[in-house]
């Protein structure tokens, strides 16, 4: 509770700064200039609270962002974003009929996980601030574009971006291609430093402990990674109230892609004993392809229907289907959109729920339990409610409950009941405001 | 350096200088006042057609002859149709003694959006409604907003697709040639 | 695969010549709600929760629709 309250006055008090920041340059200006230029800006803001069950991750959001419109086609925006997270996640060990003990993830420190009960690790506690800038205006009648500059940073992890793209319109405007690409550079600095993928996690109780532990750490203390992403887009006017888009995107991995915190439990056979943990490897470089079609069409009354499908695909093997849909009940200065998203995964080559000694022995390159990577399906369903006081003021609120649930993995050594495996449901709550 | 001890070189390049904005000079001119000229002009389109004033009332551009008139073809839902109202309030106010009429056409589909838009952003000069979008059809618009410059014998002499603040001294040029001739 | 998807483009480039909206028909795609994402905040929300639960992320583009004017 304690906690949730300190996340509340932590995004109270930024809010309040920002604003303060905000006043204090108006107040320069001449009464009249001052009211002409807060009519130029455009500010969005909202608060997400993300709970869920089982006293997992719990994590609120506020983003604030301001855009100032130099005309109607020309406009720099400004976006801050701040986002605490506490509570258990899982660890990538496999339930077991005896209690088990774990290292925690920085050498300092141990804990302990019933028996029958899913390994939850709770070290994490952590604030991440993001900032963004992004510039957009038209170049001639036929072309716009846009750049940007991004950076966010929490305590083991930091990362800068930088992203551009340009359209170019046909047919009166009816049809536009976009060519986006982006491109960021990430650090991992992770508590307790890196630990050598596949190698013997040390057990806590061990007389050997410290020596063991320096015996799992790699030489430094933090990992790159570099990310560039394409998109090539058409988005299409089918008629006056329908509008389609086609995407085509493109996404380029490399450097430190493991998760450090990550386990895998190594049993002797399937459903037999546990033997001991190891740390995941993931490979260094990672390609991922999506197709995305979105089509968004008003019906008669002006309610507004917008649905999207994207079917992705990499080279770890993983390919995903999502679906979402979305229905805009306008009612006068008021609107209702229900919504729902389905999504489906299938494992990356990779994963395994745990593995087997003999496994081990054979030297697989990359290993991971991390449930995100495995198979699953996940269904969103959430409600959002909006007021319209006039055509620039609006005040909303969303709830949304989202609820992941794994597959059976089929293996011939390593199969699994998906009642083994990691299932999640979050509830989400977000409110917002727009002036 | 040694280029600043030739005066022979000097006058050449100052004879260059000058035929060079000699040459330049017309196309720069051109740029700041397109006009069709008169000969190749072709007279507006459904001239006759009579439209409903927003104020009560009914006009047809015909009925303009003799004066010269910058038709906007406009909407409550365009951004820089919003921009462009105080500049074309402003030369209304200019050059309406010279013999210009400002004639915006409404192209909503529902007149009750251009009078909240109307509301907001007021207009001094006269607006009429084409909600079936008889003329912007017959005039060929490629972009909203659209504005084309009558001469007083209503012949179009200039057309602008799309509103810029930045291209306004260019456009007042253009009234300015219409209005002298 | 590269290829394909080029033809496909230009395939699509070409038919797409014909359809489309006159300029002045464009008041309901000129609407804030009928913009591709009419939520950004709300849009970037969930990317977040949904690329730390999950194995995707990305896929949506920007640009096009609107009200076309300029």
């Amino acid at each position: 509770m304690t906690q949730d309250k300190s996340n509340w006055q932590q995004g109270a008090a930024l809010g309040s700064t920002l604003a303060a920041i905000g006043f204090s340059v108006l107040q320069g200006l001449p009464n009249q200039a001052m009211a002409g230029e807060l009519e130029k800006w455009d500010v969005d803001a909202a608060v997400l609270q993300y709970v869920e069950s089982d006293s997992r991750v719990q994590a609120t959001e506020a983003v604030l962002g301001a855009t100032r419109n130099f005309n109607s086609e020309t406009q720099l925006n400004f976006k801050l974003t701040v986002d605490t997270l506490t509570g258990a996640s899982p660890n990538g060990a496999m339930p077991d009929d005896q209690p088990q003990t774990f290292t925690r993830p920085s050498g300092n420190g141990r804990y302990t996980v019933d028996a029958n009960a899913l390994p939850l690790d709770d070290t994490f506690r952590d604030t991440r601030t993001t900032v963004a800038v992004q510039w957009s205006a038209p170049l001639g009648r036929d072309w716009t574009y846009s750049g940007g500059l991004g950076y966010s940073a929490e305590h083991d992890y930091e990362s800068s971006s930088l992203n551009a793209s340009l359209s170019r319109f046909f047919n009166q405007k009816n049809t536009t291609l976009t060519l986006a690409s982006s491109m960021s550079l990430d650090t991992i600095s992770p508590e307790g430093g890196l630990p050598i993928g596949l190698s013997a996690v040390p057990e806590w109780s061990s007389t050997s402990f410290d020596a063991d532990f320096d015996a799992s750490r790699q030489e430094g203390s933090y990992a790159d990674k570099q990310v560039i992403d394409v998109v090539l887009g058409l988005t299409q006017v089918i008629d006056r109230r329908t509008l389609m888009q086609f995407n085509y995107s493109l996404s380029f991995s490399a450097g430190y892609m493991t998760d450090p915190y990550k386990l895998v439990s190594v049993f002797d056979q399937p459903g037999g004993i546990v033997q001991g943990y190891r740390y995941e490897e993931r490979p260094d470089s990672r390609l991922k392809q999506a197709l995305f079609w979105q089509t968004k069409h008003q019906l008669q009354g002006g309610d507004i229907i917008d649905g999207s499908y994207r079917y992705l695909f990499d080279d770890w093997g993983m390919t995903s289907h999502t679906l979402d849909l979305k229905y805009r009940w306008g009612l006068g200065n008021q609107y209702l959109e229900p919504q729902i998203r389905w999504y489906r995964q299938s494992a990356i080559d990779a994963y395994q729920p745990y593995i087997t000694s003999a496994q081990l022995a054979e030297n697989p390159e990359a290993l991971t339990a991390d449930y995100r990577l495995g198979d699953f399906d996940a269904w969103t369903v959430g409600l959002r409610y909006g007021y319209r006081f006039n055509a620039d003021t609006e005040v909303y609120t969303r709830i949304a409950a989202y609820q992941q649930l794994p597959r059976d993995f089929a293996s011939d050594t390593t199969p699994a009941n998906s009642g083994d495996l990691p299932g999640m449901t979050a509830l989400m709550l977000t409110l917002g405001v727009k002036f | 350096m040694l280029w600043l001890l030739r005066p022979l070189s000097t006058i050449r390049l100052s004879r260059t200088a000058i035929l060079l904005s000699l040459v330049l000079m017309p196309l720069v001119c051109t740029q700041a006042a397109e006009i069709t000229p008169a000969s190749q002009a072709k007279p507006a389109p459904l001239s006759d057609t009579v439209l409903p004033k927003i104020g009560g009332g009914e006009l047809s551009l015909e009925q303009l002859q003799g004066q010269v008139v910058l038709v906007d073809f406009w909407a409550s839902w365009c951004g820089p149709c919003r921009e462009s109202f105080p500049w074309m309030n402003a030369i209304q106010d200019r050059y309406g003694d010279a013999g210009l009429v400002v004639v915006g056409i409404n192209l909503d589909q529902e007149s009750k959006a251009a009078q909240t838009f109307l509301q907001k952003v007021p207009a001094n000069f006269t607006i009429v409604q084409d909600p079936q979008a008889r003329l912007p059809e017959a005039y060929g618009l490629i972009g909203m907003p659209s504005s084309y410059l009558l001469d007083r014998q209503g012949r179009i002499r200039a057309t602008h697709t799309g509103f810029h603040m930045g291209r306004v001294a260019e456009y007042e040029a253009s009234i300015q040639q219409l209005l002298a001739e | 695969m590269k290829i394909w998807i080029s033809l496909t483009l230009v395939a699509l480039l070409s038919g797409c010549s014909g359809i489309g909206v006159k300029p002045w028909e464009r008041d309901l795609l000129a609407q804030q709600d009928m913009q591709l994402i009419s939520d950004p905040i709300e849009a970037s929300l969930d990317d977040h929760v949904y690329f730390s639960k999950e194995g995707s992320s990305g896929g949506r583009g920007f640009g096009g629709g609107g009200c076309g004017c300029n």
